[in-house]
């Protein structure tokens, strides 16, 4: 059977890779034809993480090597891998013979990376840092090459040699950990390579201290901010030079200093050694004991720093959790307030309220989003799930768009998932109703009085493991109160749940997403939990913890005052019918309708209110049963006045069955970024990377361009290597000989720019130039131009070129592990075309509606990125067609024929694309894809965002030679494509991904104990317990289903309104009606944390501005004396006046309307007054006086 | 109205009961009533999510705390005395201004009983308190701010009827106090003062925030600047650098500095600039006079040039700076005394020594000898940041004890207002002060500031400005300029900003550098240009106290009346707090405070 199974999950990968191998081919065949580039294509395939790595850093035959370590030590872990690699790259014997350096250039011998080096033994070093680097960061992240300059074996003052790394800034997007294993790892080379410690002098010591002061005052903040001691400790300790280059125009006091060659900030050193060695300075330890470097014990002296703050917290929670079991212990609930409050005070998401981002919910408010535990098909990654109903009724809640919340972690992207909890809401008729889906949602629009209650927001036990957060109190919910049933002692799965009815199954109940099915009505209820002595179902328990006890003996009396009217056998109407509970309880309206609102229950009003007579509260049925019956009588005085019993305390003691704590967290959010999804469009938009210099205006058109005849731009061609020939063209190979080519050297030259747009479109066969849209410059080293015919098509197909020549579109990303067939918009043919046998349940797939595991590697775009692929397509056929003279290869013509097409997926600060398959199509602004391929690309789905690209069109365009030769250029590139998706070689944040059907009592039991997440390991299952085996590609399930994964809104509102000031009314609007938001702290935030700095910052920017000239592009620092550019044109602010008042207005308003605090109005009086002041003259003022008077 | 009245507290999670129902609707303004309840119920007693259930007691509490009536309650009305007393006390006198005021307290009036509303009441005591508060706080014709103010001490009202008499009698008594009473000398002075103000750019800010005035600004600088040295003999044949000759040899230029550049070899590049060309020159290293001087150029400002052509290169033989010629004595039958960042409002500003030097102005305070230099003291210079403002940096209303700008001045008013009236007060703003934060500053408005402009011994003047005290040229500079001085040449620091003053005089320009952290206002004019010599160049803003006659001026910091902030202790700068500086009939003195 594992066999079977084995054999279709590879041929899965291995139909991929075929898939693969023809476009390879393909792009191969093109590129011979020698109009390009190179005569080959530039993107290295890459099976593992060992190919990756040689693909991207090197050298040649690291991949087998790693692989013939991997067999001979399968007990190593990937980190001794690597060093032991960088030992054995950097103490190779040096003078055997020259070698190449891996890239597959030859390039003279001690020259690698865009750096020479004085000896052989130091570019093994730097190689050997950088393939280990490689290898720790998965091959992926751009930092092995863009993060570390270069090394260099340098001397110490007494002679001896050393070790010293250069860092770059974009160290920083290998993350902290691997900046600093970066360091262990020239530990490392250093050790193996015979060389001496680094001995600091005084003043090099001196500069790092200066330095990370001065790089928190000039540039950004650290993660960490370390006390000079703590710099100094590491500076004088660290067995190799943490060095790097100039990042920052800021220069240090300890300056000219012999061994440190800029005077500047050294922004990439700073990060590895703060944000590296100290803040990680426990794991460097850890990392230097397992692989056995000695001279790192100096570490633990920060260690036992953070250890006195980590024991205090820690005595603390421990204290806390050994009391809670004891039940007559009440003090821990205190303690607990106490924290609650104490999260409220750092909450961060809140201290940042931005103009047109509304809040959704106070710091653990009652009334926001209630946790509740769970991962559904289209969560886990940081993706967390909402009722579409409650997103419809925020509007500013889309598929996608981003939260900043309170906890778990600091950001989510939000997605529709209909089997939880939507909102409570007060009509403006004073009824109290639910909403569970948008069509209700849609239904009470424009009468919403109140939002009492935002509904779930389903999170995953993987985010509390992947921000290590404490657990917290479970949400009291139907698949927790279905397994207290199951792990009765009288339960007999065999027999029905309840005599009196036998269409009662626990299976039914557990369907949470039909709500008609999984109806149990409030007698049913009572019923059963008196039979299996279990807490009264969720749907009948209320938030009554949300209400004093005063106010629960206030409504225990009104309640009770009516109680004789009430009819209890309701039997005929009940049992089936949910709709029919007509036979309601009515009570004469009255202050205690509010206790009603806070803790939940639904009503309706009867009679006008604001006729005192006639007006009458009514509950249904099922709703009156579970209060009259939970509600038995008044709370006598001693509970009452005891400070020690909540008020679940206290219905517990008058209850006859267990009442359990419906909503004991909420989670206080607030909206971040919008959700998007966009073709990438560079500013502003070639079609071609061809230089035209300022000729083609500001629209930078090459026509325009043309029409100027010859022009002067500087670009290198390529020259025949045949000597008798030695004609220069474009061309890789030789158009008029044949022979291969070589690049020339960048000069300026004058182009007869018309006569080869001429050319090229005779060439491609089409007429229509006018709109291709050309480069100032190019920005690469070599300055080859692309072939012009490129944008003629990619003009005629309505797509553009990015700086890689590269075709992109970008999606905020989702996570999915299973959909559904109709959903996605593919057929059953086709699924079973591509591959798919079963659906979830392990039954073939017949319909479009069965439930299907997504493979790994299988993405679902958004419409509109498969409708720009199309053109992407129709671009790569003409091309092939027209300028290759082959076959078209893709022949679509509506997105629905790109299914099964391959795709790159690629994320900003890396450097290896993935390969990824388009299944289907979402209406969402995302890319829902299998979380193991986000993984793969080094992004979560906190609204992180990348491109795809056709794979087609990157191997055939695509070029290193583009890529700009600036520090971190090859940022952003498919520099290597890495075809099949291992789990265990991608980010670990995917093994976080609970892959469990549903949680035991037992684990709902221990998030009381608010204990760490891995303390609880025991009782989940997730994808790291599966690492290795088949099962990380299979079965990986989820608990809670959701019937659409793009219901709700798909565009923010945010992203609708036109204008910031209907942004912010929508904003304060709804944090007006949602209870958990107090309006006026939105308003006083918006001000003080958004506009007022705006304005502010902006006024003195106004009067510290440089100008710059619209013609040449050049800016000045100040305006010069002769008031014009040295081009002879006008010069123009950089800030304008508009930047400086454009929120001054807004503000006005805010200031006018709400009762906002003094010290706010002020403020921005004053601001007013500097900017009057500084925009309109005293002189106008005084004219304008003068009329009046 | 009813239902209105639920729903208010239903809103902000308050139950009411039926008989709070009751008596909160019998009330006449229940709305209002309604609202200060829940302001006080929610701001105290329970946090924010607590459901609160308001019971009868409660209202009858908080109704007692209002002073209005409880309902079948015998309550005596101990106020209506008092305000009879009051009322009566108020003059005729100022009845003319009352009518003027009445609009604006119509206006007021919603907001004011809001406010009442969160005062809170402590005993039983009124009338002494109203007139104690309203005598402090002197004029307070912003009625908001004055009910703050006296929140912590009491008001009583006692009915509901008497709510609005109340006020009344309270606006009424606000315009009663009028600043000259605040004083000791309630008449003012009929001392001679031979006062002007020389030069003052508050109502003359001309720029619009064009391009042109950017242009404008820079030249005017430059040609203010270049006439100073043209007088200079050396410069008298000064060239334009796109004049210059190919085979010019020996140049003699006007320019401003543009950029300053180290070379590898450790010699210096500045690119200089006059208005028709840009020039590169090399400053070598081994010219160690040269070279040195060289360390002291600034970007932007304007210095002559002499310099060498050899081959492509211009080597720089001289600067010369503008300068300040040594200026002759004179004799001074008079005392000043300077000040600057008092920083009123702030919670580290010390009061207690700013009453002792206050009353040491008096004669009341101080050695003999001391007092008699108090009571010759004829004016008094506020050099900038008079109070901390609000707003200036973030989270700054965590370090206020008054968080009103208003108010600030108010108690500023209180404060100066004790001095006598013999004794001219001049102030000006500085970066705390509510103006633009764009040099040069226009003065505080009358706007925020009216206590204190009707105080009739106080001259306010923009930042900077030129006054004369009975014929001695003052120019007046807050110093926001130091921080980029400081910070750029080497030995220059806050703590010697007496080398920086220097520095400026020389340089004849008070803020030299452009975009770093000095905002400068693009006006048509460059008011930061020094045209004239001053007698004495007082400045503030480093909390620094220093002292340096240089050529004859008397160059006076004046140090600080806050204690050492928080981004002081970051910084680790250490101020000289409370040390007064004064000319005494022109021999310079220091008296401590503190």
């Amino acid at each position: 059977m594992d066999d079977f199974e084995n054999t279709i999950k590879m041929e899965y990968f291995e139909r991929l890779e075929k898939e693969t191998h023809d476009l390879y081919a393909i792009a191969n065949e093109v590129r011979s034809k020698g109009f390009d580039v190179e005569t080959e294509t530039e993107i290295p395939l890459a099976k593992d993480l060992a190919e990756r790595v040689e693909g991207l850093v090197g050298p040649e035959g690291v991949a087998a090597r790693m692989k013939e370590l991997e067999n001979e030590n399968p007990e190593w872990s990937r980190e001794e891998i690597a060093f032991k690699l960088a030992a054995e790259i950097s103490s190779q014997e040096t003078n055997e013979k020259k070698e190449t350096n891996g890239r597959g250039k030859d390039k003279k011998v001690y020259e690698s990376f865009g750096e020479t080096f004085e000896s052989k033994r130091e570019q093994n070093a730097d190689q050997a840092l950088r393939t280990a680097l490689a290898i720790l960061t998965e091959g992926v992240v751009a930092a092995p090459i863009e993060g570390i300059a270069k090394v260099r074996i340098k001397k110490n003052l007494d002679g001896t040699e050393y070790l010293a790394v250069y860092f770059a800034g974009p160290i920083r997007s290998a993350g902290g950990t691997a900046a600093a294993l970066a360091v262990l790892i020239g530990d490392c080379i250093k050790v193996a390579t015979n060389l001496s410690g680094y001995k600091p002098i005084e003043a090099e010591i001196e500069r790092y201290v200066e330095e990370v002061e001065l790089y928190e005052t000039e540039v950004t903040n650290l993660q960490y901010s370390p006390k000079p001691e703590e710099v100094r400790l590491a500076a004088n300790n660290i067995a190799v030079e943490v060095t790097g280059e100039p990042t920052d125009q800021v220069e240090v006091s300890h300056r000219d200093l012999e061994r440190v060659e800029t005077n500047n900030i050294r922004g990439g050193a700073l990060l590895a050694m703060v944000e590296g060695i100290i803040q990680k300075s426990a794991k460097v330890l850890k990392y230097s004991h397992t692989l056995k470097l000695d001279g790192w014990e100096w570490l633990e002296g920060y260690s036992k720093e953070k250890k006195k703050e980590d024991e205090s917290s820690e005595s603390e929670s421990n204290g806390t959790s050994a009391s809670d079991e004891d039940p007559n212990n009440q003090q821990p609930v205190k303690e607990e307030k106490a924290k609650f409050e104490a999260a409220k005070e750092e909450a961060k998401y809140i201290q940042d309220i931005i103009g047109g981002r509304p809040v959704l919910g106070y710091p653990s408010e009652k009334g926001g989003f209630r946790l509740r535990y769970g991962r559904s098909r289209n969560t886990g990654l940081a993706a967390m799930g909402v009722n579409p109903g409650t997103m419809q009724l925020l509007e500013f809640l889309a598929v996608g768009t981003q939260l900043k919340i309170e906890k778990p972690g600091k950001g989510n992207c939000v997605v529709p998932v209909d089997s939880i909890e939507g909102s409570l809401v007060k009509l403006k008729n004073d009824n109290v109703v639910k909403v569970n889906s948008v069509k209700k949602a849609k239904k009470v629009k424009g009468q919403i009085a109140e939002i009492l209650f935002l509904g779930d927001m389903l999170v995953a036990f993987g985010e509390f493991l992947r921000n290590n957060q404490s657990l917290l109190p479970s949400a009291w919910c139907e698949e927790w109160w279905i397994e207290t049933i199951k792990n009765s002692d009288k339960y007999d799965k065999d027999l029905p749940l309840l005599e009196s009815n036998e269409n009662l199954t626990l299976e039914k109940l557990g369907t949470l997403e039909i709500r008609e099915d999984s109806y149990i009505s409030a007698k049913h209820a009572f019923e059963i939990s008196e039979k299996y002595d279990v807490p009264l179902h969720p749907l009948y328990t209320y938030c009554y913890n949300d209400i004093s006890k005063e106010d629960l003996n206030s409504l225990i009396r009104w309640i009770n005052n009516y109680k004789d009217s009430f009819n209890f056998d309701n039997n005929s109407e009940v049992d089936s019918n949910y709709k029919s509970n007509i036979d309601g309880f009515k009570l004469n309206l009255s202050f205690e309708k509010r206790i009603l609102e806070i803790i939940g229950v639904p009503h309706k009003v009867e009679g006008r209110i604001d006729k005192d007579e006639n007006s009458f509260v009514i509950l249904n049925h099922d709703d009156a049963f579970a209060l009259i019956n939970t509600l038995t009588r008044e709370i006598d005085e001693k509970d009452l006045n005891n400070s020690e019993l909540s008020t679940l305390d206290v219905i517990n003691n008058i209850s006859s069955i267990k009442i359990k704590d419906k909503a004991p967290v909420y989670i206080g959010t607030r909206v971040g970024r919008p959700e998007k999804s966009k073709e990438r469009l560079m500013r502003p938009p070639p079609h071609v990377l061809f230089p035209i210099g300022n000729f083609g205006g500001n629209r930078r058109l090459v026509a325009e361009a043309a029409k100027k005849g010859k022009i002067s731009v500087k670009l290198s061609r390529r020259i025949c290597t045949n000597p008798q020939c030695q004609i220069s063209s474009f061309n890789s190979i030789c158009p008029h000989c044949g022979s291969p080519t070589e690049i020339g050297s960048p000069t300026r030259k004058n182009i007869n720019l018309s006569g080869m747009l001429r050319k090229a479109s005779e060439n491609v066969r089409h007429r229509k130039v006018d709109e291709i849209k050309g480069v100032v410059g190019m920005i690469s080293e070599s300055k080859l131009p692309e072939p012009l015919e490129k944008g003629v098509l990619r003009a005629k197909n309505e797509v553009f070129t990015f700086k890689d020549a590269t075709i992109r579109h970008d999606s905020t990303d989702l996570p999915l592990t299973h959909f559904i067939p109709k959903e996605i918009g593919i057929t059953v043919e086709k699924l079973l075309e591509m591959g798919y046998e079963n659906d979830i349940h392990g039954n073939p797939i017949e319909t479009e509606n069965q439930i299907i595991e997504l493979k790994v590697q299988d993405v679902v775009v958004s419409n509109n990125c498969g409708e720009y692929l199309v053109n992407v397509a129709n671009f790569v056929d003409d091309l092939l067609d027209k300028f290759y003279s082959m076959d078209r290869f893709y022949k679509v013509t509506q997105k629905e024929d790109l299914i099964g097409n391959l795709i790159v997926g690629l994320a900003p600060h890396t450097s290896a694309g993935v390969l990824g398959r388009i299944i289907g199509f979402t209406n969402a602004l995302a890319c829902y894809a299998h979380p193991y391929f986000h993984s793969a690309k080094r992004r979560n789905c906190d609204s992180d965002e990348d491109s795809v690209m056709l794979l087609l069109d990157s191997l055939i365009n695509f070029s290193k030679s583009y890529l700009p030769s600036t520090r971190g250029g090859s940022m952003d590139a498919p520099l290597v494509l890495s075809s099949r998706i291992d789990p265990e070689e991608i980010d670990d944040e995917s093994h976080n991904i609970d892959v469990l059907p549903n949680f035991s009592e037992e684990f709902f039991e221990k998030t009381y104990e608010m204990v760490k997440p891995p303390e609880a390991l025991d009782l989940v299952d997730n994808v790291s317990m599966h690492l290795g085996t088949q099962k990380q590609y299979e079965d990986l399930m989820f608990s809670h289903n959701t019937s659409n994964i793009h219901a709700g809104p798909n565009i923010c509102l945010y992203k609708t309104l036109p204008s910031m000031k209907e942004k912010v009314d929508s904003q304060i609007g709804l944090a007006e009606k949602i209870r958990a938001v107090d309006q006026r702290g939105v308003v006083e935030g918006v001000l003080s944390s958004h506009f007022l700095p705006d304005i502010m910052g902006n006024v003195r920017a106004f009067s510290k501005q440089k100008v710059r000239c619209t013609t040449c592009g050049s800016k000045y620092r100040r305006m010069p004396l002769t008031g014009k550019c040295r081009c002879g044109a006008n010069l123009v602010l950089s800030v304008s006046k508009g930047s400086v008042t454009k929120y001054l207005e807004i503000s006005r308003d805010l200031v006018a309307r709400y009762p906002i605090t003094h010290y706010l109005a002020q403020r921005l009086e004053i601001q007013e007054f500097g900017i009057d002041s500084l925009f309109e003259s005293d002189k106008s003022k005084q004219s304008s006086l003068d009329v009046f008077l | 109205m009813t239902t209105e009245i639920l729903f208010k507290f239903a809103k902000k999670n308050i139950n009411l009961s039926p008989e709070a129902y009751q008596i909160i609707n019998g009330i006449k303004d229940p709305l209002d009533f309604s609202s200060s309840l829940i302001v006080k119920l929610k701001s105290q007693e329970f946090s924010r999510d607590d459901l609160v259930s308001l019971n009868l007691n409660t209202v009858e509490e908080f109704m007692k705390t209002l002073g209005l009536d409880v309902p079948n309650q015998e309550n005596d009305d101990p106020n209506s005395n008092s305000q009879k007393t009051l009322l009566s006390e108020s003059d005729d006198q100022i009845e003319v201004k009352l009518e003027k005021n009445e609009v604006k307290d119509q206006k007021n009036s919603s907001e004011i009983k809001a406010e009442i509303d969160t005062i809170e009441n402590n005993s039983d005591n009124k009338l002494e308190n109203y007139s104690d508060n309203n005598s402090k706080s002197s004029s307070n014709n912003d009625l908001n701010n004055n009910l703050d103010n006296n929140s912590e001490n009491s008001l009583n009202y006692n009915s509901k009827k008497n709510l609005d008499n109340s006020l009344g009698a309270i606006k009424k008594i606000k315009n009663v106090f009028s600043p000259s009473e605040c004083k000791r000398n309630l008449n003012p002075s009929n001392k001679e003062f031979n006062y002007k103000t020389l030069q003052d750019t508050s109502k003359k800010s001309y720029t619009s925030g064009k391009i042109g005035n950017l242009i404008t600004y820079f030249q005017n600088r430059y040609s203010k600047l270049s006439s100073i040295l043209a007088k200079r003999p050396e410069l008298k044949t000064f060239q334009k650098i796109s004049d210059l000759e190919e085979k010019e040899s020996d140049l003699n230029l006007i320019v401003m500095v543009r950029e300053i550049r180290s070379t590898k070899n450790g010699h210096k590049i500045i690119v200089f600039e006059d208005d028709t060309d840009e020039i590169s020159v090399l400053f070598h290293k081994d010219n160690n006079e040269l070279f040195r001087e060289s360390e002291k150029l600034v970007k932007d400002e304007v210095i002559g040039l002499l310099a060498e052509i050899k081959g492509d290169l211009a080597i720089a033989s001289r600067i010369i700076q503008p300068g300040v010629p040594r200026i002759a004595n004179k004799t001074m039958d008079f005392s000043a005394v300077f000040t600057s960042d008092i920083h009123i409002g702030s919670l580290t500003f010390l009061e207690d020594a700013f009453v002792r030097f206050t009353k040491w102005l008096n004669g009341d305070y101080g050695t003999e000898e001391q007092r008699k230099i108090g009571n010759d003291v004829k004016y008094l210079i506020v050099g900038g940041d008079i109070v901390d403002g609000i707003g200036v940096y973030p989270n700054q209303d965590k370090e206020l004890s008054i968080k009103d700008i208003t108010d600030q001045y108010e108690e500023a008013a209180r404060l100066l207002g004790d001095i006598r009236s013999d004794a001219k007060i001049i102030i000006a703003p500085g970066n705390h002060d509510a103006s633009r934060v764009a040099e040069p500053q226009p003065a505080i408005p009358e706007k925020y500031a009216k206590s204190l402009h009707e105080l009739d011994n106080v001259e306010f003047v923009s930042n900077p400005a030129i006054v004369s005290l009975d014929g001695w040229n003052t120019l007046i500079y807050h110093g926001r300029g130091f921080d980029d001085i400081a910070i750029t040449v080497k030995g220059l620091s806050h703590e010697r900003n007496d080398l920086i003053m220097e520095e400026l005089l020389n340089k004849r320009h008070l803020a030299p550098i452009y975009g770093e952290r000095t905002p400068l206002a693009s006006e048509l004019e460059d008011h930061l240009v020094i045209d004239n010599v001053p007698d004495i160049f007082h400045t503030g803003h480093v909390h620094i106290n220093t002292y340096k006659n240089y050529k004859g001026i008397h160059m006076i910091n004046s140090g600080t009346f806050q204690t050492q902030t928080e981004f002081q202790k970051v910084h680790n700068i250490l101020p000289t707090c409370a040390e007064v500086p004064i000319l005494h009939r022109g021999v310079y003195k220091k008296l401590k405070f503190i």
